[in-house]
């Protein structure tokens, strides 16, 4: 009987190879569509070996080819366990599945024991995806996925490696260790996942007070920065600007003047947005007095920041040192700096804020 | 306006001389065309001789930086007189170049 699997097994390989093709393209497409960002991705067709291995073993189960569901195999790794759920919802939607015949492991566990976690679901190709008359086996031949996290993913290669190098029985008390880690790592699984959560909801959370100008309890970091900038503060002062001389303006990433407000003692997007309005006026007088009669119509999109910090440290009588440190954080540590801080010092001293301050 | 580009090592050199202005812009922008396709090399946009700039000259150098950043080139500016330094600080645009 084996012997007439492995005979089959070499016919069909042809028909195996053009499977895991359309397979593996189909994830990866739906992977992409869904925008769902996983670790990997791949397929693998049994070896003979490995198939005369596994018939040596179990051989009395299978009575065709067909009986044995893994001789094409897919696995997707994902970061967290909630995506291995989101993938098993997206496999239900691409292929058929054999429910009778599939298995999550996640939910096998007794309440105190742990190893082997994985979703494995056997699955058909469905007509919608391929309809080939002259190979209908394409649809006929079922192929399994197996769906893990990373950290799942280490602890069965890990423990896969170990049983099969020792040779011979692993005493209890290795076998205990090694499910000790499987817990361990469950946990972290699940602590990833709550992380990924809640920095989720921070996000919304910091977007929403962004966007109803509560900024004075926004802490002042990367990530809300980022979402400040989102709403776009600048644009109005840029337009102003950009008046001037009936300018286009270009955009830049503006995400270098965080270190800038950091620096200037801005500790919550309240404090930003403070600086903003209280030098916005006289980063405009600044700039049509640079650029009034130059004729210069390109300007980036961060000549009102620009303006803003420039005015906020002569106000604070930062002076030309405190213009070098600014110009030191936007282009980067530069003997030049200090020569650029010195001209718009000396464009600067004769305007209206220079004389308040 | 006079534009001359040499290669030397791995690098590209633009040597500006003269005024960028509007005018000049149009036949400028032609004599850079090299610069746009270069890949693998640094290029450097030497304005030792560069007396004016205007802001065709400047869509010029920033069209100069999209490309090389496409490309993964850096694109260095190198020796600007004070008003030069000046015109790149008023816009805005002193961040996107390094400036030499």
């Amino acid at each position: 009987m084996n012997e007439f699997i492995l005979e089959e097994y070499h016919a069909q390989l042809p028909v195996f190879r053009r499977l895991e093709s359309v397979v593996l393209s189909t994830l990866q497409n739906a992977l992409e569509r869904n925008d769902l960002l996983v670790t990997a991705v791949s397929t693998r067709i049994k070896t003979a070996e490995s198939l005369a291995g596994k018939l040596a073993l179990k051989g009395d189960k299978y009575h065709a080819l067909n009986d044995i569901t893994d001789i094409l195999g897919a696995r997707i790794i994902t970061f967290y366990t909630d995506d291995v759920d989101r993938i098993a919802a997206m496999a239900e939607q691409l292929f058929d599945i054999d429910w009778q015949n599939s298995v999550d492991k996640r939910t096998l566990h007794q309440i105190d024991s742990f190893g082997y976690n994985s979703l494995h679901y056997v699955c058909r190709l469905p007509k919608s995806i391929i309809d080939d008359p002259q190979c209908p086996q394409l649809n006929e031949i079922r192929f399994e996925l197996q769906l893990r996290t990373t950290l799942q993913h280490a602890w069965a290669s890990i423990n896969h490696d170990i049983g099969y190098k020792s040779g011979v029985e692993i005493p209890q008390e290795y076998l205990r260790r090694i499910n000790r880690l499987a817990g361990i790592l469950e946990m972290a699984d699940d602590e990833f996942s709550r992380i990924r959560i809640e920095i989720s909801d921070y996000r919304r959370r910091v977007h929403q007070l962004v966007q109803n100008g509560k900024l004075d309890d926004v802490q002042l970091n990367g990530d809300t920065f980022h979402s400040y900038l989102e709403v776009r503060p600048f644009d109005t002062l840029n337009r102003r600007i950009a008046a001037i001389n009936q300018a286009e303006i270009r955009e830049v990433p503006l995400d270098i003047y965080l270190r800038v407000f950091l620096a200037l003692g801005c500790k919550t997007l309240g404090d930003v947005e403070k600086l903003k309005k209280s030098c916005a006026y006289d980063a405009y007088t600044l700039a049509r007095h640079q650029l009034g009669n130059t004729g210069l119509d390109i300007l980036s999109s961060s000549v009102g920041v620009q303006n803003i910090c420039i005015v906020w440290i002569l106000q604070q009588g930062g002076g030309k040192i405190g213009l070098t440190r600014l110009f030191n954080a936007i282009n980067g540590d530069n003997d030049q700096n200090a020569l650029l801080a010195e001209i718009t010092y000396e464009q600067a001293c004769n305007l209206p804020f220079m004389k308040k301050s | 306006m006079k534009t001359e580009i040499v290669e030397s090592g791995n690098q590209l050199i633009a040597r500006f001389s003269g005024r960028l202005d509007t005018l000049a812009a149009v036949q400028t922008a032609e004599d850079v065309k090299p610069l746009l396709s270069a890949s693998n090399k640094d290029i450097i946009l030497d304005c030792t001789e560069l007396e004016y700039i205007s802001s065709s000259g400047l869509r010029i150098f920033l069209s100069i930086r999209k490309e090389a950043a496409a490309h993964g080139c850096k694109v260095i500016v190198r020796n600007i007189s004070n008003d030069i330094r000046q015109v790149f600080m008023m816009t805005g645009f002193i961040s996107l170049f390094v400036i030499e």
